[in-house]
């Protein structure tokens, strides 16, 4: 019997990209809620943009939705996979663990993309928002930075917890208290104490880096110190949550 | 049966404080079934994560068709089949899908042809765009048995393959396992079943406490212990069996 020879890298990231990308496609229900939910509160917040700005709604919609795809997509399809022992069959399979974790991370950048651009189109579409060139550009390219903030956060969750109920409860038990106290917060519903507290949390920074975005003539040394606030919580979650993971659910 | 696919040569592993495999040794040959039996916390399922190289020994050595899998790990991993305890693929994809995606995690280039052809091999020529979670138990150990075998390695480890499969089910792998010896395949089988050691193994070793107590042939294991008053104490029907043994050497009480 003669010895087997390793596949290139390539081949086996194209294989893990096309079944990673059928997986996400054929759970359309969350696929779905992720895209719809943020499209929702911008409808909902139409009379809200000449009081806040287009920027402001903007940024916000965006938020939740990057919220949901790692609070809620990412960590919750980790988890499942996980405990049903999909990933123990492929770490025994010659593919490097590197290579399952980016084909993952393909599919939520490719939903950062689409969320990002249905935001977008329904911020033209009912509440009238128009940007340019550039602050469409900017502006996806700070969805991807605030994406990788609650990737990171999704991964520490997962890295955390490694029963996938109780990942699933607590991811969303984030999700609402993220969501609430950020979007209230921001508005200043809660007060000044929680208004400047969430001004610099997960939320309010990355809020703050995609309103800046908007208005590339805006950026000032506050929506600099977002961007250092939004990638030093970024790196902070995404290590902790690479420490801490195991690829097996069992303890 | 000619050279070995795999070489285990004193391994240790340690959780903690605890040592669940002390030293074990065995090698596995081309064209042979060899069986690794135990009672539960044995430590068969650490030696074969270790093998797999999902987990990694305190000390010893591991040889896969003449890779080391500390030092060439993904090299030792290419050049084996595993199917798992529990199968274990997505829910979302179908079986076509599967097939082709560990397909081309092995590198192996698969036509609609060949594809066609190994689904009507497994007897699921019509049942390729069924997701996995739709086939039976008999058809899903089916699919994953084929899995292990897409790159043609020339290592195959089956971890309880048969459990909760009917008697037709479980013949059908028999066959499907003696077809792979007579391949040239190395296949490490670990079972709770001794009318399945005795069935198909060629060879095979007793483990308990983390040691391996006893190796040897089916048929040579109950000679050489059938006077051993444990084995003899534990004989139900007067005429000796491999379980007999197996209970004689591992003792009669229920490990959790």
């Amino acid at each position: 019997m003669n010895s087997v020879t390793l596949p290139s890298n390539q081949v086996v990231l194209r294989s893990l990209l096309r079944a990673d990308f059928t997986t996400q496609w054929r759970n359309r229900k969350s696929f779905i809620l992720i895209l719809i939910v943020p499209v929702i509160i911008l409808i909902s917040w139409k009379g809200l943009v000449d009081k806040f700005g287009g920027a402001f709604i903007l940024g916000n919609c965006i938020t939740v939705g990057l919220t949901a795809i790692g609070l809620m997509g990412y960590s919750n399809s980790i988890a499942r996979d996980r405990e049903k022992g999909i990933f123990q069959r492929l770490r025994v399979s010659p593919v490097a663990p590197g290579s399952i974790m980016v084909s993952r991370l393909c599919v939520q950048m490719a939903m950062i993309l689409l969320m990002t651009t249905a935001v977008f189109f329904g911020g033209y579409y009912f509440d009238g928002i128009t940007l340019s060139a550039t602050s469409y550009f900017l502006g996806y390219l700070s969805a991807f930075v605030g994406g990788w903030l609650y990737l990171g956060l999704g991964q520490m969750v997962v890295g955390l917890i490694r029963n996938a109920e109780t990942v699933h409860s607590t991811s969303r038990l984030i999700y609402f208290v993220f969501i609430m106290v950020g979007m209230f917060g921001e508005l200043g519903v809660l007060g000044k104490q929680i208004g400047d507290l969430v001004k610099w949390s997960p939320y309010g920074s990355v809020n703050r880096i995609l309103a800046s975005s908007f208005k590339p003539g805006g950026w000032d040394q506050t929506s600099f110190l977002a961007l250092g606030v939004t990638v030093g919580y970024a790196l902070i979650f995404s290590a902790l949550g690479i420490r801490w993971f195991r690829w097996n659910a069992s303890k | 049966m000619d050279q070995p696919v795999l070489e285990v040569t004193g391994l240790t592993i340690r959780y903690g404080s605890f040592e669940a495999v002390k030293g074990v040794t065995f090698s596995v040959n081309a064209g042979e079934i060899f069986g690794l039996l135990g009672p539960n916390g044995a430590g068969k399922t650490s030696t074969l994560s270790a093998v797999e190289g999902l987990l990694l020994p305190a000390a010893g050595r591991i040889v896969v068709g003449g890779n080391d899998t500390i030092k060439h790990p993904r090299q030792a991993r290419a050049n084996m089949g595993v199917q798992l305890q529990a199968t274990s693929f997505q829910p979302e994809l179908t079986v076509r899908e599967i097939i082709r995606l560990y397909a081309g995690i092995y590198g192996v280039n698969l036509s609609n042809e060949n594809l066609q052809e190994i689904l009507t091999s497994i007897k699921l020529k019509d049942d390729g765009a069924k997701r996995f979670g739709q086939l039976s138990g008999g058809q899903q150990q089916r699919v994953s048995l084929v899995i292990a075998m897409i790159h043609q390695p020339p290592l195959v480890l089956l971890d309880e393959p048969t459990t909760g499969l009917d008697p037709q089910s479980r013949r059908q792998l028999w066959e499907r396992m003696e077809y792979l010896r007579g391949r040239g395949h190395g296949i490490l089988l670990t079972t709770h079943s001794m009318e399945e050691a005795e069935a198909v193994c060629d060879r095979l070793a007793i483990i308990d406490h983390g040691q391996i107590v006893v190796t040897g042939t089916p048929a040579g294991l109950i000679e050489s212990n059938r006077d051993r008053q444990e084995v003899i104490q534990a004989s139900r029907r007067g005429k000796i069996t491999l379980e007999d043994v197996f209970i004689g050497l591992t003792g009669q009480e229920i490990r959790s």
